[in-house]
């Protein structure tokens, strides 16, 4: 369960952001809508542990954010959250598949080929396994960033933007895509987003 | 996939950037190795030929010309000695051992030496074919001059004088080759070793063979000499004499006496080698100090890829610490590939150096100089190798250190 209470977070002390509390159950998806400047990537990074609030609480499962020293974050960020952005990014200098495995590799599970490959086919992905990121189209490129985040079979699932340089058909497969993959895991979702394509698909929403 | 491997990608994904840096870090590490070897193999040359010898007796002259022209047959005779004062001079229960020393003949470019047959235990030369000499006008040749004159048992030739191929041919006189010197990497490889006497004869008798003249019947020349009275003759002359001490106090006592009582010249090898190589050592250091200067450039080199090839990479850095990677990975990634081109710059240099040796010593063979190179690394190497790799830590420390203060929200939320 994905818990917070009552999160403040400023910026130099200038501005001030109040963020609503929020309760996810596993396998549950929320989308966070918002016009921008009202701090939805803030929102992200902090619920991802790359900002710390001034203030509150985060619970993820039995781990409270506020008792991790920063090196505990980011390793339990490697291996507990998934991240994906609005434009994807790879390290351009490894193929796919290096790509999800140094992902394995960073979060410290097995790196198992079969496994990657399997994913790869679910997501569409199956014959760009020795691909440069470079050399995928962009719908390919942010399925190929699904799995990037979802290999190692996270807990958190948080997705920023994900389809809003998309054009309608990748846009659904890729909302499609994501909901099985967070169901197939039993991960929480948390969607942000400004994209009104993919607002009716959600039950959960909440707006900053 | 781990960090090394993500390094060695990253490396050999940026061919352009890494080849220059190698290029650069080869060619300084190559040149001071070349340096570094050359002047251990000179120095090793020098000492190797040494043979314990303490003194050289000869004429008055430039005291270096003696002993390259003595020890190491590279430079010209400085004249003539009387055998018989010189060997007065050398009865003296300080002195341990002498050789006498007669050349400036020549057979194609090869010095013929007359001496005695302790020259050739001096050197632990083992005959490889045939016999030592044991009467005047027979030969015993050194490998190199087997190699390249062809020369073997039983031919017969005649010396020239001086050491050019344009000097008068002692055309009366025949050398026969007895024996033949199995390879000892020193100066008697290429040297043509006879008795005294052989030399004393050439220049002291005429009988009426030519050198043309092939028959094998036995050579009489030079027999109203075949007496040891010669040898007490103040005509007898020799080219110089090798000493070798007994006593330490010798080294104070004999030279003195040598250079102020006689009108012959003694001089220490020791000394004139240090000499030498002194001088050669200016010019070695300056050179030294430019391909230091080539090395700390590809420092410089490697700096500037890393810095530039990770500020387009921030977004990269941002994303694998986002996927779990802690700091002291990022650094580590950074070291990795910064080292990795030094280290192979270093290597490509250090082999580098060794194919130009040989490629020189291939070509100039003749000069014997570079015979025996030793291609393992010398100690001074791995100073040159410690430097490489600390110039090319300190080219990776300030782009490790600053990969490792990446602000990763800030990076994302710009990209």
């Amino acid at each position: 369960m994905l818990k917070t209470e009552s999160i403040i977070f400023t910026y130099d002390g200038l501005s001030k952001f109040n963020f609503p509390d929020i309760q996810l159950n596993n396998a549950d998806s929320l989308l966070v809508l918002g016009d921008s400047g009202v701090g939805k990537t803030t929102f992200i990074q902090i619920l991802a542990g790359l900002l710390k609030p001034k203030s509150g609480q985060i619970h993820l499962d039995s781990v409270n954010y506020n008792e991790l020293s920063s090196k505990e974050m980011d390793q339990f960020r490697g291996s507990r959250i998934g991240m994906i952005f609005q434009n994807p990014h790879f390290v351009r200098n490894l193929n796919i598949l290096d790509n999800l495995l140094l992902s394995l590799y960073l979060s410290k599970n097995i790196q198992d080929e079969n496994r990657v490959a399997q994913l790869l086919n679910e997501l569409g992905l199956g014959n760009k396994l020795d691909s440069m990121p470079d050399d995928l189209s962009q719908g390919e490129q942010q399925r190929a960033s699904i799995a990037l985040s979802v290999i190692k079979q996270p807990d958190l699932i948080l997705a920023d933007e994900p389809t809003s340089s998309l054009d309608d058909v990748n846009c659904q497969r890729i909302i499609k895509l994501l909901k099985e993959q967070a169901e197939k895991n039993k991960s929480k979702l948390i969607i942000i987003t400004h994209d009104n394509r993919i607002k009716t698909q959600f039950n959960k929403s909440i707006t900053l | 996939m781990n960090i090394s491997r993500l390094a060695w990608r990253n490396i050999i994904y940026n061919p352009f950037n890494t080849i220059l840096s190698i290029l650069l870090m080869t060619f300084g590490v190559g040149v001071i190795s070349l340096l570094l070897l050359l002047n251990n193999q000179i120095d090793k040359q020098l000492q190797d030929n040494l043979r314990g010898i303490d003194m050289v007796i000869g004429a008055k002259g430039s005291p270096l010309q003696l002993i390259l022209s003595s020890i190491y047959h590279i430079d010209n005779p400085t004249g003539n000695i009387s055998y018989k004062e010189v060997k007065k001079l050398t009865k003296n229960s300080m002195v341990d051992l002498t050789i006498p020393l007669s050349y400036g003949d020549s057979y194609n470019g090869f010095r013929i030496v007359g001496t005695t047959q302790e020259y050739i235990d001096l050197y632990d030369a083992d005959l490889s074919e045939g016999v030592l000499w044991d009467k005047s006008m027979q030969v015993v040749i050194g490998s190199a001059v087997a190699d390249i004159t062809n020369l073997s048992i039983g031919d017969m030739f005649c010396g020239t004088h001086g050491f050019g191929d344009d000097g008068h041919v002692h055309d009366h006189h025949h050398y026969e080759v007895v024996g033949i010197l199995k390879q000892s990497n020193t100066t008697i490889d290429k040297l043509i070793i006879t008795d005294t006497k052989s030399v004393w004869d050439v220049h002291n008798t005429h009988d009426h063979h030519t050198c043309e003249d092939h028959d094998h019947h036995d050579h009489h020349h030079a027999d109203e000499n075949h007496n040891e009275d010669i040898y007490n003759s103040e005509k007898f002359m020799i080219t110089s004499m090798l000493v070798r001490f007994k006593n330490p106090v010798a080294f104070i006592q004999m030279p003195r006496k040598v250079n102020e009582t006689t009108n012959l010249q003694a001089a220490m090898p020791v000394l004139e080698i240090n000499r030498l190589t002194n001088l050669l050592g200016f010019g070695v250091q300056t050179i030294n100090l430019i391909a230091l200067i080539i090395i700390i450039v590809s420092g410089l080199s490697i700096f500037f890829s890393l810095y530039n090839s990770l500020k387009n990479r921030r977004y990269e850095l941002a994303l694998i610490r986002v996927h779990g990677a802690t700091k002291l990975q990022l650094i580590k990634l950074v070291f990795l590939e910064g080292l990795t081109i030094s280290t192979l710059g270093t290597i490509f240099g250090l082999i580098t150096s060794r194919l130009i040796l040989f490629s020189t010593s291939f070509m100039v063979n003749q000069q014997q100089m570079l015979n025996s190179i030793e291609y393992k690394l010398i100690t001074d190497e791995f100073w040159l190798f410690s430097i490489s790799l600390f110039i090319g830590l300190i080219a990776s420390l300030i782009p490790a250190i600053i990969t490792s203060k990446i602000n990763i929200p800030k990076v994302l939320s710009n990209a």
